[in-house]
């Protein structure tokens, strides 16, 4: 056994040495960036996690959604109310936007059974553009297109009033309030990803997987078709609903013009530009997204350009699904193999 | 085999992550806008004059950084608009602020109350007057550009958006570019001070002229559907209650999601009612205007964020004959063409560079006279700092500068009275011109008490 193991040791430690540094990049990043950088990459956050929602519906199963804005915003709003009306703590809050949004998930993923492909994309697509106008129809909950703040009972000018939601660090922390938040939602996206990473290497991601190659030989095979895309469709929503959770807490106030169309279509460009049916893709996709709006678009483009930001973003869309259609993650694999192959042939005997 | 792997890479990772957790961020990394090194510091509280009382950096701010903003004598000072789509016709408010700040530069700076001249330096950003892009933009500013105070910045929805992060931060809003009655919760939130009349004044004021001609007036009211429109729609109901007047039909149109309020117009003409109160901005508002069909004839009162040559133009002709409120000189008419300060500010405008198309445009005169607002706390500020500048436009007495009318005065005392602007005159669209139909009304102290 001691002799086998001795030269894999080196090889899984040059394996593990990328997500070493990824953890700890994102541990020291707010350390070295400004309060301003700190607060944009926390805002990336929330996205990343919708996007990973996305990217089991539709990188593994194969079920196209263009709704899963909605079901950030319906996350957004529960949990903007609970915190509101109830005052529970912000985690607490979160997990019941994500139960909601398991409910409308399944509720969406019940005629998913028999819509496919386009139409289904179609359905989500109503789902998604009527949102924001339930949320207009409801102004008086919801506080329609003004918004409405996410508060709690804080004490200001000699006087108790409802405020905007902060993240105050533990004083042992050390830590900023912007370090703080970005810790708290960075942890969050981890349990996240882990449970995405959890299910899609078990016996059910195997049958995720299997419904989008073919769903009667999956079928045939003994998988449960009905109910795994049912689950998947309310895993998916939960998400996203997490996600939009976040983002309530981030900004400390909701608003229909945060839930429109386009947040759903950045949640695609996310998972397309990171990678589909790849667990760190839609991470990837969602810190280049972040990095466009709030680089390119704000800090590079000239003034002139920047009504042409989304042109520039759809271009480099098209370039990406034509130069690398797996995206990042999934071409880095392919390029990856192609070399490990082209080594491999180099070092077999003739 | 795979065990002691893992083991020692969540070591390795524990300990990374406690070691720079424990560090905590270099001082050096901090926020932009800490300055202590500008030459204008003066060891202030904040305590200017006698509206000390009102705000106390001491006690308010938990990390106040009073000259944050000035670097020797030139102080930043950040704006957020819409630079396209429907609403970019605020886009000119932001042009006249900035007509306004070169003109200041040029004529050399200002002399504040500290004795020293400073120049203007302003940072422009563009929220398409979405209120979701607001809070990004404004962070940017704070954060990153280390602005002073932001000054003029566009749109009820979009100050709201950043509302308790600004006074959070401690960090000034000033002449906020609506008149939302919102800002008038100045205990609330004393570092915002808006920079119009309170949309109930207005309303009100125009009512109370109304009144008098037609005591039983029936009103279709098209309101915005936001704190903006629904400011109109608060005050006019509280207006008309226990009187003869009459809100006949009510239509909200949604800023963000509607192009067109036509359909809106349509079924307010048939609601037989005799005044027709545009209570909403932008392009949609003199796009109102020309969907008012020909068989329909009501008494129109435009909102103050309408009455602009601008926006007018684009009635196509239907502007003949609407009313509005006015508080400022309009350098369209050929009667305040004759006053010293306009002719002034058409000299200085052209000077700064604006188009003799956006001089008599109205829109910009609004940006200028914010520019004012923000150059006259300066002048009376005994120190230029944030809180002693905020609390000087909260005790202001008898002031008049800038493009407001001669017969206006700017009287402020603290969360008791925080509106600036509260003398208001009927004006009525003549041959193309604004022409007045009432003296101005003061209803200084009372804009809180007019909201409904």
């Amino acid at each position: 056994m001691s002799t086998t193991a001795a030269p894999g040791v080196p090889a899984r430690l040059l394996r593990a040495a990328p997500w070493v540094a990824l953890v700890v990049v994102l541990v020291v990043l707010p350390q070295v960036l400004q309060p301003y950088w700190v607060n944009r990459v926390t805002g990336w956050i929330p996205l990343a996690i919708a996007a990973l929602g996305l990217n089991l519906l539709t990188g593994y199963n194969g079920q196209i959604s263009v709704g899963h804005g909605a079901l950030y915003g319906l996350g957004a709003y529960a949990t903007a109310l609970v915190v509101n009306e109830w005052d529970w703590p912000f985690l607490a809050a979160i997990a019941v936007g994500a139960v909601v949004c398991f409910g409308a998930g399944v509720v969406i993923g019940l005629p998913a059974l028999r819509i496919k492909g386009l139409y289904l994309a179609l359905v989500t697509l109503a789902v998604a553009t009527l949102f924001p106008q339930l949320v207009e129809q409801f102004s008086d909950t919801t506080g329609g297109t003004t918004g409405l703040a996410v508060t709690s009972l804080q004490e200001y000018r000699g006087r108790m009033r409802e405020r905007s939601v902060k993240f105050e660090p533990p004083e042992w922390t050390g830590l900023a309030a912007d370090q703080w938040r970005y810790y708290l939602f960075l942890a969050l996206a981890a349990v996240c990803f882990v449970i995405v990473a959890n299910i899609v290497s078990s016996r059910v991601g195997r049958s995720l997987v299997a419904i989008r190659d073919n769903e009667v030989a999956a079928e045939v095979s003994g998988v449960n078709v009905a109910a795994t895309k049912v689950f998947t469709f309310g895993i998916s929503a939960a998400l996203a609903g997490v996600g939009g959770g976040l983002l309530a807490l981030y900004n400390a106030r909701v608003s229909s013009g945060s839930f429109t169309l386009a947040v759903s279509l950045y949640f695609l460009v996310a998972v397309v530009l990171g990678g589909p049916a790849t667990t760190l893709g839609p991470a990837l996709g969602a810190v280049l997204y972040g990095l466009f709006k709030d680089v390119v678009e704000a800090e590079v483009l000239p003034e002139a350009w920047k009504p042409a930001s989304p042109l520039l973003l759809g271009a480099l869309l098209v370039v990406t699904v034509l130069v690398a259609p797996g995206g990042i993650v999934g071409t880095t694999r392919q390029v990856r193999a192609r070399f490990t192959a082209r080594r491999l042939r180099g070092t077999t005997p003739p | 085999m795979h065990r002691p792997l893992t083991v020692r890479l969540a070591a390795l990772l524990a300990a990374t992550t406690l070691v720079v957790t424990a560090c905590g961020r270099d001082d050096g990394t901090d926020s932009a806008t800490t300055d202590d090194t500008t030459e204008t510091t003066t060891a202030d509280d904040g305590s200017g004059g006698e509206a000390a009382a009102f705000i106390n950096p001491d006690e308010d701010c938990d990390d106040y950084q009073g000259t944050a903003g000035i670097e020797g004598t030139t102080i930043k000072i950040g704006t957020v608009r819409p630079a396209a789509g429907p609403y970019a016709i605020y886009d000119k408010v932001t042009a006249g602020l900035d007509a306004f700040v070169t003109a200041t530069n040029n004529k050399g700076g200002v002399k504040a109350g500290d004795g020293k001249t400073y120049t203007l330096e302003l940072v422009k950003e563009d929220d398409a007057y979405d209120p979701a892009q607001t809070p990004a933009k404004v962070q940017k500013l704070v954060e990153q550009d280390g602005v002073f105070a932001i000054v003029g910045q566009i749109g009820t929805a979009n100050n709201l958006a950043v509302r308790e992060t600004l006074n959070d931060a401690c960090v000034p809003s000033i002449a906020l570019a609506t008149g939302s009655t919102e800002w008038g919760k100045a205990d609330e939130f004393p570092w915002f001070i808006g920079g119009l009349p309170s949309y109930a004044t207005e309303a009100v004021a125009f009512l109370d002229w109304l009144k008098t001609d037609q005591p039983a007036a029936k009103i279709a009211l098209l309101y915005q559907d936001d704190d903006f429109g629904k400011a109109y729609q608060a005050a006019i109901a509280k207006y008309v209650e226990g009187t003869e007047m009459t809100i006949a039909a009510e239509q909200a149109f949604n800023p963000l999601n509607e192009t067109s309020p036509e359909s809106k117009v349509a079924d307010l003409a048939s609601s037989g009612a005799d005044v027709f109160f545009v209570g909403i901005g932008g392009a949609p508002c003199p796009a109102a205007l020309r969907s008012v069909p020909a068989s329909w004839t009501p008494l129109t009162y435009v909102s103050i964020t309408c009455a602009s040559k601008t926006a007018m133009s684009l009635a196509q002709g239907k502007d003949e004959g609407v009313y509005s409120t006015q508080a400022t000189m309009d350098p369209a008419s050929t009667e305040d063409q004759a006053d010293e300060r306009v002719q002034a500010f058409i000299a200085d405008a052209g000077a700064a560079g604006m188009a003799q198309a956006d001089i008599e445009g109205g829109v910009t005169t609004a940006g200028w006279n914010f520019g004012a607002i923000f150059v006259r706390a300066l002048e009376l500020a005994p120190t230029v700092d944030r809180a002693t500048v905020m609390n000087t436009l909260y005790s202001m007495e008898g002031e008049n500068f800038g493009m407001l009318r001669p017969e206006v005065q700017v009287n402020t005392d603290g969360a008791e009275d925080p509106w600036l602007i509260e003398d208001l005159r009927i004006i009525k669209r003549v041959g193309g011109q604004w022409t007045k139909v009432a003296d101005s009304v003061s209803y200084d102290g009372q804009s809180n008490d007019l909201a409904g």
